[in-house]
């Protein structure tokens, strides 16, 4: 067992996780809004990247040049996102009480001006390219630093998504890795039934990328997945299937396309709370 | 050799320009869509790392050319002008419009350059279109000496993406090589009526101005080249007569609709006539050259000056 299989840690991340997710339910729901089940379904995945040591960054200084990069793709994420950046202390968590409201720093897409959100993402299939932008200037540049980005699964769906992928793998952008956040559920239906994306792995290996798929809430998949990220020989882009449920934690809205864009109310959000409960005491 | 100057086209004089200033800095990369000109090979030939080549790929252009700004690039990127704003057009929006990441983006074959090739390659609505997102200037090219001029302006800028819209023809110079361009028109003749043109329309409308002006006729020639038109117009034009705005652009949202915008919001009451293309008249489906499609839209010399006598008169 490597260092980053080492069961403490594990155990330490998945307290993490357990602290994040019951962060982002207590923001969304008091602001009743927020893109919750699609939040819960990668917190391992970022705080995989986040908390294992995996990335440089520095919360005091969010614009320091050497820094590993995370750019949420899937911008309606946010919830996540900004509930880590609070926890790791770029900003006050008391903004946390005040997401998508009057007065509030931040709203249901991730925002640019936020310390350590590094861009405005909403527009599905765009920040990947931008990311895949600044992988090419370090490059050029000589830097060594990550650009680390999280798709979703249904922002594959677009096509200038390939076409990013496309050219990360010709310029061999091994600096660059993508995760899909594969929850295998849209806005109305589950991927399958719209239009398949499987074999995605197959996809991804036949534009030049060095595929990795690993169950997306299992920290020793995850860390086995990520860990030699910065060793890497290769010199493909890597991108990590990670597969997930979206809603993870909130059994009430899992599994359901319903709860894409909604926040469970009255009794649906009590149960929501206990069911956060039971699955990580 | 020198080169003559006279045949070369905007696109080549832009290019050289911006090939002799990457040369001095390594910051300045090209991004284009696959896209060449005779500069760029030899661009590509001694800079290959300052140019990137992204395919037929507007969108992904946009986003990459995002992140190497991001990164401190000075980035160009390059394709044919209806594709680098149209299809790409919310990358632009998020990336340049609503982050205000600065980017400039060159297009080549502005209004029907791309004569006969179709409705799908002339480009006769990006004024309108850019001219409604915040952040984003539009820089349409009236010579060869603008063209050069607006290479180096463009590295300067830093706090907008501005678009280089290039003419296809060649077209003679009107400017001398010392022209200021800063204040985003230039008065070519002064006049108690103004004609108000713009890019290729300056050609046309310098030639109609001089005939009228040797019938002893008053008018006065503007070319303006940045898009939104800067206030500042407005001091030139306040001691005038009648206005008149002649572009290659659909009329709604083009630079007359910007003119008359400008004279409401500032309650200036003088008589404007628009001349562009109707809207009523469509895409243009006749071949033989730019001019058979500017008599399709009514925006022949022969026609323009009809309407220009007629209104002034």
């Amino acid at each position: 067992m490597d260092k980053y299989t080492n069961s403490t840690i594990v155990s330490n991340l998945q307290q993490k996780a357990y602290q994040i997710r019951r962060e982002i339910m207590v923001m969304c729901a008091k602001a009743n809004t927020g893109h919750l089940s699609s939040s819960m379904s990668c917190v391992e995945i970022m705080v995989s990247l986040f908390y294992s040591g995996i990335m440089n960054f520095d919360p005091k200084n969010p614009y320091w040049e050497e820094r590993d990069r995370f750019i949420l793709s899937k911008g309606h994420a946010s919830p996540a996102l900004y509930v880590i950046l609070a926890d790791l202390g770029y900003f006050s968590k008391k903004e946390l009480d005040k997401f998508a409201q009057k007065g509030g720093k931040f709203g249901v897409h991730l925002q640019k001006s936020v310390p350590g959100a590094e861009l405005t993402i909403g527009s599905l299939g765009q920040a990947f390219g931008v990311a895949c932008g600044m992988a090419l200037a370090a490059k050029l540049d000589r830097k060594l630093y990550i650009i680390f980005t999280l798709l979703g699964d249904g922002e594959c769906y677009e096509g200038s998504i390939w076409e990013t992928a496309m050219f990360a793998a010709h310029n061999r952008l091994n600096n660059l890795v993508a995760i899909v956040d594969r929850n295998y559920l849209c806005v109305t239906d589950f991927t399958e039934n719209l239009v398949a994306l499987e074999p995605l792995d197959k996809k991804w290996e036949s534009f030049g990328w060095e595929v990795k798929r690993v169950d997306g809430h299992s920290f020793v998949e995850l860390l086995g997945a990520l860990g030699d990220v910065k060793s890497r020989k290769s010199a493909k882009p890597l991108v990590i299937i990670a597969d997930t449920v979206k809603g993870k934690g909130i059994k009430n809205i899992c599994y359901n396309p319903i709860w894409h864009g909604t926040v469970p109310q009255g009794e649906d959000r009590k149960k929501a709370f206990e069911y956060l409960k039971k699955e990580y005491r | 050799m020198k080169r003559k100057v006279f045949n070369l086209s905007q696109r080549d004089i832009f290019w050289d320009k911006v090939y002799q200033l990457a040369k001095e800095n390594r910051n300045i990369i090209v991004v284009s869509a696959d896209m060449g000109a005779p500069s760029l090979d030899k661009f590509r030939r001694d800079l290959p790392s300052q140019f990137v080549n992204v395919g037929i790929a507007e969108q992904n252009a946009i986003s990459v050319a995002a992140g190497l700004a991001l990164s401190g690039k000075k980035v160009f990127v390059y394709a044919i002008a209806p594709f680098i704003v149209l299809r790409c057009l919310e990358q632009i929006r998020v990336n340049c419009g609503i982050m205000g990441i600065p980017l400039t983006l060159v297009g080549v074959g502005a209004g029907f350059g791309y004569e006969d090739s179709g409705p799908t390659h002339h480009l006769i609505e990006d004024i309108g279109i850019l001219r409604s997102l915040p952040n984003i200037e539009v820089n349409n090219i009236t010579d060869n000496i603008m063209a050069e001029k607006f290479a180096e302006l463009s590295c300067k800028i830093n706090d907008r993406t501005n678009f280089i819209r290039l003419h296809r023809q060649i077209l003679p110079n009107l400017y001398r090589e010392d022209t200021d361009f800063s204040k985003g028109f230039t008065v070519i003749k002064s006049g108690k009526n103004y004609l108000i043109t713009s890019g290729i329309m300056t050609h046309v409308g310098l030639k109609i101005v001089n005939r009228l002006r040797k019938k002893k006729i008053d008018i006065g020639l503007i070319d303006v080249y940045v898009i939104p038109i800067r206030d500042s117009l407005l001091e030139i034009i306040d001691k005038s007569e009648k206005l008149i705005t002649l572009e290659e652009h659909f009329l709604p949202c083009g630079i007359g609709s910007n003119l008359a915008e400008m004279l409401i919001d500032y309650s200036i009451k003088k008589p404007l006539k628009r001349i562009g293309l109707p809207i009523e008249k469509k895409y243009c489906y006749e071949y033989g050259g730019w001019e058979v499609i500017h008599d399709y839209y009514g925006v022949s010399e022969e026609k323009v000056e009809m309407n220009v006598r007629e209104f002034i008169k």
